[in-house]
């Protein structure tokens, strides 16, 4: 009896065994530098749309040094089609950013002595612009490196290879041999790739077409690809990277926000009031702010800065993309009406089914051992990165009403220094100097006595 | 004398400490309503049900012997949902409450639950309505709060007496990931990193643990946890799917009957602690019926036929 069900449990397990079998696949890559020029990609943008397991990638750098130095290899999950690669247009990673940046908004008091009236709001526009550019790549070479170049394209202004390789001592010499300048360890950190069986994008730029494009800077490489892998490797990434390396990502999803599902996913500070002189120093003060927030988190997080439908935004820092500009930017399960007539009844108003997440992760070899993983939730909730300006009301106030408000005045200017020094780390005696007075002394309590 | 006599006591102090660990510290998407509708629904629906089921089984003269209703089986449930589920509607955590609830009633076996309630709850309902979802980074992968679920998780194990099944999950897929990692060439950090979530700790010791619907064999367990742990495996690694443990634990739930059939656990029936409770089916135990079962596991359960 004990025999026979043994026997049943075991046939069962067999059964399933069979059931499952798997493929495998994955996803950015590490800018290889020729000749002697010293790279660093520090502030790298990276737009992905993606529904189901299509993806659309858009990469962009801001690289600054020469064009002809520059060559991106990128782990792929396919051999990649010349119709699945695109040079995207470089205002649409201007686009994404402008549209999701945290945001700085102003708001004017009332006169206190004359009630009333509804205080205007004025949205400002944000900063923190970042400009993009990308990658680039070279020839062919097979031989006995194990090195396999499946495909060669030229694509605007790139000349594109993909290669597979067998060995990552290989894939390396190879790499050496046609003139890339690898950096120390990296055949280590191809290895786990290449044993997934990743392919390798590579690209860098033909100066000719270059030139004829005439366009000053790089523009971002997309792929069109189809993998159940929601990834992006960093790894590679950090091998020319020498301390702390900035990552924004705009995620597009026609469900909700995306996070990170082997990393925690935090808030970015937000909805703060600090003193009006940050205006002119805004960017300064988000870049403080952000330190203080990593190292808060132990250097270990994603924050999150935006997580907005793409139909609307309040207040903005931008207008919304456009359709078109969407589907540039790899969005490709829109829905909105094609034709401008639906919907008809003077409100044609109709949110396009895009949920734009914005991460911003700042990572080191130590803190973010594995590449990052994503999910997409059906999390509907809107975030964004807003910091509030309030100016105080400049005028005659002479009146009983100006003075208790000159009094609260005082008390709200300290309230800003400290939740300022709080944010940012910054000494509270530099801001209460920068901070304005509010002139107010309080009145003698014996003088309304007689009088 | 331990301060609680019945272990889910225990488990309820904990799940509520991670609770409010989290949500002061970890900065949940996590909202009071939504942890209240758990917790409301939860309770709700298991009043509800068991006394429609106590009516239908019992005839009329006997109805007097109303069934006790069991508070602290539920509340587990909800306290995991609100640990675990993500969601920003309330409609949709009261559907995964009671979807929890209600597999108790309806999926059992020999007065035995086929699956974990909060499991069954959590992927009954993504799977319904695509709508909710489990957040696996969002426990981080600091080793302080490592520690403190090993520390009570291992406080509730010991007086249930499934630490073997923690052990058997968290050692195979160890094994897995260290092997894969071997062969990948990454370095030891990367399988330091996957295998220092919170999110994996936890699961580990207070979802797969539930002795109301694991197998009661140590064998039966140890082969069961090992099982979760291969498919979570392979979930994760080749078909990249971020909450592998939680399908693993769903689709293998229902071997469980199959374990218990194979291998009959009278040997294996621990009594490791003096609050052992005998449950059995009907209204004339001294306890509720076995409708209890939970995130975490309470009592060692004997086998009807070992009692």
């Amino acid at each position: 009896m004990k025999f026979l069900r043994s026997f049943i449990i075991l046939l069962l397990v067999c059964f399933t065994m069979l059931m499952a079998s798997p493929p495998a696949w994955a996803f950015c890559g590490f800018y290889v530098a020729k000749a002697d020029a010293k790279l660093y990609n520090q502030a790298s943008q990276v737009a992905i749309a993606r529904d189901g397991n299509r993806t659309v990638l858009t990469m962009a750098n801001d690289y600054q040094g020469p064009v002809k130095d520059f060559a991106i290899v990128v782990p792929v999950p396919v051999v990649l089609q010349r119709e699945q690669i695109n040079v995207g247009d470089p205002k649409i990673i201007e686009r994404l950013d402008a549209f999701s940046a945290p945001r700085l908004v102003e708001y004017f008091d009332p006169d206190p002595c004359m009630p009333i009236p509804p205080p205007a709001a004025a949205p400002f526009p944000g900063s923190l612009a970042r400009s993009s550019a990308t990658a680039e790549s070279r020839q062919r070479r097979d031989n006995t490196l194990g090195v396999t170049v499946e495909a060669q394209y030229t694509v605007g202004e790139y000349d594109i290879l993909i290669l597979s390789a067998r060995e990552s001592d290989g894939l390396e010499t190879w790499l050496r041999e046609n003139g890339y300048r690898i950096p120390n360890g990296a055949s280590q950190l191809l290895q786990p790739y290449i044993r997934q069986r990743l392919k390798f994008f590579v690209a860098k730029v033909n100066l000719d077409k270059f030139e004829q494009s005439g366009f000053q800077s790089l523009r971002p490489l997309q792929m069109a690809y189809e993998s159940p892998r929601f990834m992006l490797p960093i790894r590679l990434g950090m091998v020319n990277a020498r301390s702390e390396q900035d990552l924004i990502i705009y995620l597009m999803s026609p469900k909700g926000q995306v996070e990170l599902t082997n990393y925690r996913t935090v808030k970015i500070p937000s909805n703060e009031t600090i003193p009006v002189f940050v205006k002119d120093e805004f960017s300064n003060f988000y870049k403080a702010m952000f330190k203080t927030a990593y190292t808060r988190e132990n250097k270990r997080v994603a924050f999150l800065e935006y997580a907005w439908n793409m139909g609307g935004c309040d207040p903005c820092a931008a207008d919304p993309l456009t359709p078109e500009e969407l589907r540039k930017a790899g969005v490709f399960w829109l829905n909105f009406p094609t034709r401008p007539d639906v919907g008809g009844r003077g409100m044609p108003i109709v949110r396009p089914n895009v949920f734009i997440t914005r991460l911003h992760v700042r990572y080191t070899r130590d803190k973010f051992p594995e590449d990052l993983m994503f999910q997409e939730t059906s999390n509907q909730e809107f975030f964004q990165g807003r910091y509030i300006l309030q100016h105080p009301f400049k005028g005659d106030l002479s009146c009983r009403a100006g003075q208790e408000y000159k009094r609260q005045l005082s008390q709200r200017f300290e309230q800003e220094s400290q939740t300022l020094a709080r944010l940012t780390g910054w000494d509270i005696r530099d801001i209460r100097r920068k901070q304005p007075t509010a002139d107010y002394r309080p009145e003698p309590w014996w003088r309304s006595l007689w009088n | 004398m331990p301060a609680f006599p019945d272990a889910r006591d225990y488990q309820i102090l904990f799940l509520s400490l991670f609770l409010v660990l989290g949500l002061s510290t970890r900065d949940w998407t996590l909202k009071p309503e939504i942890i209240a509708t758990a917790i409301v629904t939860c309770l709700v629906v298991q009043v509800i049900i068991s006394h429609v089921v106590s009516a239908i089984r019992l005839p009329s003269s006997v109805s007097s012997a109303r069934p006790s209703i069991n508070v602290r089986s539920p509340l587990i449930t909800a306290l995991g949902l609100s640990l675990l589920f993500r969601t920003d509607r309330l409609d949709i955590m009261a559907l995964a409450a009671g979807l929890a609830i209600a597999s108790k009633f309806v999926f059992q076996f020999k007065g035995k639950h086929c699956f974990n309630p909060a499991n069954f709850g959590i992927v009954a309902t993504i799977l319904l309505s695509h709508s909710g979802w489990v957040s696996p980074g969002q426990w981080g992968e600091n080793a302080w709060y490592v520690a403190v679920f090993l520390a009570t998780g291992g406080l509730v194990l010991q007086r249930v007496g499934r630490w073997d099944t923690s052990i058997a999950f968290l050692g195979v897929y160890g094994l897995l990931e260290v092997g894969r990692n071997l062969w990948l060439g990454w370095t030891w950090d990367v399988v330091g990193h996957r295998l220092m979530s919170g999110s994996l700790i936890l699961f580990a010791l207070f979802m797969v643990t539930d002795p109301r619907s694991i197998p009661n064999a140590r064998i039966g367990r140890l082969l069961w946890a090992g099982a979760i742990a291969v498919l979570t495996f392979i979930l994760r690694n080749y078909y990249f799917v971020s909450t592998a443990v939680f399908w693993a634990l769903f689709a293998l739930s229902p071997v469980t009957w199959l374990l218990d059939w194979w291998l009959p656990a009278e040997r294996f029936a621990w009594r490791s602690s003096s609050t052992i409770q005998v449950e059995q089916q009907g209204v004339n135990s001294p306890y509720p019926p076995p409708l209890e079962a939970a995130l975490v596991p309470q009592i060692a359960p004997l086998r009807s036929d070992a009692a």
